[in-house]
């Protein structure tokens, strides 16, 4: 056979082949791994809004979700906002427990982070970041306090720690969450974040 | 062409051509990845998983290969089994796929898969290459285990997740850092070094 003629037919064939293989093995495991992803959704849910007995996502875009806890009566407790902002390192994913007008914070949790171990790292930690946003009052932007408090009842009711050393780790969190919360209540009082529009679709 | 016994023919990947300590290569998921003993372990079985398997594909098909395609055709079918093993991490082993990252889908273009496809697979029956790939593979998940031991104990005290060192343990933060891996390597390739040169010296 003439050689060029028999290395594209050897390439192509090679070519077909992995990928007809890998197209099986794509299907074989992609359930699973959207379930994955599902699970530690709903899991996170259930620990920022407290009490949920059944979740539903209300809104996406880019970067952000929202989900609605409800009890088991259906009655709406809270959103769940699944929201992802730069961090020192990489990005940082969490997900953030509030009531149903965006105005209280339950509580957050980080979902993903490459941030330094042993600084911006921290944010993982309850010790020394997330007992720090537990309970706060959203309403109004919250504010970083610079140097940290070493109990959380010493912080005001808009106040959340710095983790020393990694100041960039808590304040990109900051930032994001404050942004995220104003934009939601925006979009609330617009109406385009009632469950009742998104059941017809 | 074989001069090796089978038994050589492993026993090389664990000490003479270490594919870390001895050749340097695959460093690159051997630096990054090192931090904790788990991730070493996951990072050097898929190693071995995609190193096996295209040594087995690549060596039984050789003769069909023109030698103008081949980096092209090993690389196509080194891709097919490093994305089966990152899919497979992801479905049945999430935790361990996160903390890897990027480095699964990169196992493409470390240096020891593509470097025993060209320097043994393509060369040598299927039967030696498997044995070839077998050592090579022990060879780097032991390299893998050491330098991410060393790293976990001093770095966090623990070693797999439980506590080794006592409470007057001070964790070395440095060593789960990118620098501790470049520490640790350095002080065992000195070593690996110096071992090398005392048994040459002997005979």
């Amino acid at each position: 056979m003439n050689l060029s003629v028999r290395m594209v037919t050897v390439l192509t064939s090679i070519g077909l082949l992995s990928g007809s293989f890998l197209a099986t093995v794509g299907l074989l495991t992609q359930e699973r791994i959207a379930l994955n992803k599902q699970r530690e959704i709903e899991a996170a849910i259930i620990q920022v809004v407290p009490g949920t007995y059944s979740s539903q996502r209300l809104y996406e875009e880019k970067d952000l979700s929202v989900y609605g806890g409800k009890d088991k009566e259906g009655t709406l407790i809270g959103f769940a906002i699944y929201a992802s902002c730069i961090g020192f390192q990489d990005k940082i994913t969490f997900m953030l427990g509030t009531n149903i007008s965006f105005t209280r914070i339950n509580s957050i949790k980080i979902i993903e982070q490459k941030e330094t171990p042993g600084l911006g790292a921290k944010i993982n930690d309850r010790e020394f970041f997330l007992q720090y946003w537990e309970n706060k009052d959203g309403s109004s932007p919250l504010r970083l306090r610079k140097p940290p408090v070493s109990s959380p009842e010493d912080l005001g009711p808009s106040e959340v720690n710095t983790i020393t050393g990694a100041t960039i780790s808590s304040e990109a969190v900051l930032n994001t969450v404050n942004s995220t919360l104003e934009r939601l209540r925006l979009l609330l009082k617009e109406g385009k974040l009632s469950s009742e529009e998104q059941d017809a679709n | 062409m074989p001069t090796k016994s089978i038994r050589e023919e492993f026993v090389k990947g664990l000490w003479n051509e270490n594919p870390v300590f001895r050749q340097l290569l695959g460093l690159c998921p051997t630096l990054a990845v090192t931090n904790a003993v788990i991730n070493g372990f996951a990072m050097g079985i898929a190693t071995a998983f995609v190193l096996i398997f295209s040594s087995l594909v690549i060596s039984s098909i050789k003769k069909l290969i023109p030698s103008q395609v081949r980096i092209a055709s090993y690389i196509i079918i080194i891709a097919t089994f490093v994305t089966m093993a990152d899919r497979f991490m992801a479905a049945f082993f999430p935790p361990i796929s996160k903390s890897l990252g990027p480095y699964v889908p990169l196992i493409v273009v470390n240096c020891i898969i593509l470097g025993r496809q060209e320097a043994f697979s393509s060369k040598n029956s299927v039967g030696r290459s498997l044995i070839d790939a077998l050592g090579m593979s022990s060879g780097f998940v032991l390299a893998m285990l050491i330098l991410s031991s060393i790293r976990e104990i001093l770095g966090m005290g623990t070693f797999l997740g439980h506590q080794v060192m006592g409470a007057w343990f001070k964790p070395w933060i440095i060593m789960i850092l990118p620098p501790g891996a470049f520490i640790t390597l350095g002080i065992l390739l000195a070593i690996a070094l110096q071992i090398e040169r005392k048994t040459k010296s002997r005979k």
